[in-house]
């Protein structure tokens, strides 16, 4: 039974490819130093649709997600092979800037991680670094549009200029959304956004989602597979570095193909 | 039940352990505390001592100001008449007396003809027999008569020596003054600061945000921490040979103490910012690299500002570490007797912890209350210092 197993890992189950892809991930390798994290892994991101990346700790989620926006550049012993492209262009092409990338990929980090400054600073710090604001009413309107879209106006609009770190972690959490989308980048990378949040805030973090997912594209790592069927459109399991199944959520929780998928969504997997 | 009697015991033990920890750590800070009040003690105790012993006398108009003050001294004590004696007589008033009457009729010029009574500076001797309770000082048995007798007629009378912050050094102890070494000490500072602060704080920032991990930067940061081992007089000797023989910058001039003392300070500067720097939370970093900034606008905008208070921390602590400094500015020549108060970074001048050395080692018994006061000074100088260290930190501190 298990040499079965591992014999299927090394291939993808399910339908890593879609139509109109946003992302396309073709045969990416990562490595930290000699160490591989992730092997030959294919997905696309699908336009305007929720991708959650579930699987067991220490799977290369986070890893995958990071070079999605090429933040694992900051890590000098990571290397990463294969194509990845946005619309269609390759985002480790020597030519081009990982600055402008990431203003066009936003993350949302695990823990909430406003700067030491206020509501207001938080979020206008992005379009004031692109100069995306001719003045200052411009900056404000970013400002509150961009509050508003994460669900966080009515809670701080009597305390945008008090320091952030003041706020709750939900509404820190969402002022990191609010925060990432003040640049209207096209995609979302969200690591865990709830992790560190209770079920209430958990279920507005989730509820944002779903009405971000209309402007935006999104990918989020989770830990709760509830979560992930309750968000995404389509999902994808990795395991040990590797996509073992993936295709819409729907399929992937209620009939999954592979053994594995389907031991980890019904807890039998540790 | 057995575990809990078990851990019932050794609780005891562990309890009876933190109370001597507690016992010793207390024991440790009242044992710096006491020190430390013993030293201001002293200093204060001291300090009482160095107030000069004014003198009067009558004056008559005239253009020569010594003759005037041998005048009036003659009108006191008819009785000398041996020229050696008179020249002794003389020897109880300060050898700048004159110049200091002649200042008060210029200030004043309607004294002219008047005769009034007048305060005048004491010699040092006199000073210090006055002031030891007639134990030391350098003064002859005529001279101790007079004084005796003047004493009785109520003209010595004991002033606070604002003099002492007004001017630079003297050879007579009862006209030296602080202000050319803390002028000294002020400018070197000031370069010091202007050259350190920057460059360390662009070094420890290149280092931990943008340095390649390689084998020329780890040889670099071994140098740095090595550097800052190396003794100061070293570093004294670096700048006779560089900047004072090669470059040609003036000798004994605060520039070249500063860039010295800046060579010094640079270590600590460097090692104290890259710890403040690392300190910084990651996630700081990538929030703000995840929206786009570059490196260089993630350094200034977030890092630099939240790593603020310990760099200014590191930086005052160089400082002060500079201000107490001897050894290297000996060898550029800022150990010179310099009267004239310095007026810019490449005038010659001392500074506080060399005039102190200066005072310690003259002859002159005065000099020992001149010491106590520049110590003083210093003191206060640190304090100063200090305080601004707190405040900064406190006024740049950002909840995280």
């Amino acid at each position: 039974m298990t040499t079965n197993i591992e014999q299927q890992i090394n291939e993808t189950w399910g339908q890593p490819f879609v139509e109109d892809a946003k992302i396309s991930i073709r045969n990416m390798d990562v490595f930290y130093a000699d160490k591989q994290a992730i092997f030959d892994v294919n997905l696309d991101i699908g336009k305007h649709e929720v991708t959650a990346l579930i699987g067991p700790s220490g799977c290369g989620k986070s890893t995958f997600l990071r070079c999605l926006n090429r933040m694992n550049d900051t890590i000098p012993i990571c290397r990463v092979a294969g194509d990845i492209s946005l619309d269609g262009e390759n985002i480790y092409d020597t030519h081009k800037d990982p600055v402008l990338l990431r203003a066009r990929v936003g993350m949302v980090f695990q823990k909430p991680n406003p700067f030491p400054k206020s509501v207001y600073e938080n979020v206008a710090y992005g379009p004031r670094l692109h100069g995306l604001a001719l003045n200052r009413a411009e900056l404000d309107d970013i400002v509150v549009t961009s509050l508003k879209k994460a669900g966080l106006y009515n809670e701080v609009k009597n305390r945008l200029h008090s320091v952030a770190t003041g706020l709750s972690g939900g509404q820190q959490q969402r002022l990191c959304i609010a925060r990432t989308i003040a640049i209207s980048p096209e995609v979302i990378l969200m690591d865990e956004p709830a992790s560190s949040l209770d079920p209430i805030a958990t279920a507005i973090i989730e509820e944002l989602i779903d009405e971000l997912r209309k402007n935006y594209t999104i990918a989020i790592v989770t830990h709760s597979m509830q979560q992930a069927a309750r968000v995404s459109q389509r999902t994808a399991y990795f395991h040990l570095g590797r996509i073992i199944e993936v295709g819409e959520t729907t399929q992937i929780f209620t009939n999954p193909q592979h053994e594995l998928t389907e031991n980890y969504i019904t807890g039998r997997f540790g | 039940m057995n575990n809990t009697e078990q851990i019932k015991k050794s609780l005891k033990k562990r309890y009876r352990q933190e109370k001597r920890f507690r016992l010793l750590s207390l024991l440790a800070v009242l044992t710096g505390f006491a020190c430390l009040f013993i030293l201001l003690v002293d200093m204060i105790i001291n300090e009482k001592l160095n107030i000069s012993a004014n003198f009067d006398l009558e004056a008559l108009q005239n253009a020569n100001f010594r003759g005037l003050i041998k005048q009036s001294l003659h009108q006191l004590f008819p009785t000398v008449r041996k020229r050696s004696d008179k020249r002794a007589l003389m020897r109880l008033i300060s050898v700048d007396a004159e110049y200091r009457l002649r200042d008060k009729l210029q200030a004043e010029p309607q004294l002219l003809g008047e005769t009034v009574p007048i305060w005048l500076l004491v010699d040092d001797d006199v000073d210090t027999y006055l002031k030891s309770d007639k134990q030391f000082g350098r003064v002859s048995q005529e001279q101790i008569a007079w004084i005796t007798e003047l004493e009785q007629q109520d003209r010595f009378q004991q002033r606070f020596n604002y003099w002492f912050f007004q001017t630079g050094d003297s050879r007579e102890p009862e006209l030296a003054g602080i202000l050319g070494a803390v002028m000294g000490s002020f400018y070197t500072l000031l370069v010091t600061l202007l050259l350190s602060f920057p460059i360390g704080v662009m070094a420890a920032v290149y280092l931990e945000e943008f340095a390649p991990r390689n084998r020329w930067i780890d040889f670099i940061e071994v140098n740095i921490n090595n550097l800052a081992a190396v003794p100061s007089i070293v570093f004294g000797l670096l700048g006779l040979a560089v900047f004072i023989n090669f470059f040609g910058l003036p000798r004994s001039a605060p520039l070249v103490g500063g860039i010295v003392l800046a060579l010094m300070t640079l270590p600590t500067i460097i090692i104290a910012s890259r710890s403040a720097i690392k300190a910084v939370s990651p996630s700081m970093r990538e929030a703000a690299l995840g929206l786009g900034a570059s490196k260089i606008q993630v350094a200034f905008h977030h890092v630099v500002p939240l790593a603020m208070p310990g760099i200014l921390t590191g930086t005052i602590i160089g400082l002060a570490q500079a201000l107490g400094e001897t050894a290297p500015l000996l060898m550029i020549g800022m150990v010179a007797f310099i009267v004239d108060i310095p007026q810019g970074a490449t005038d010659a001048a001392t500074v506080l912890p060399v005039q102190i050395y200066l005072w310690a080692d003259s002859p002159e018994r005065a000099f020992v209350a001149k010491t106590a006061a520049a110590i003083l000074v210093l003191l206060l100088f640190l304090v100063a210092m200090n305080g601004l260290a707190v405040w900064l930190r406190k006024k740049f501190e950002r909840r995280w």
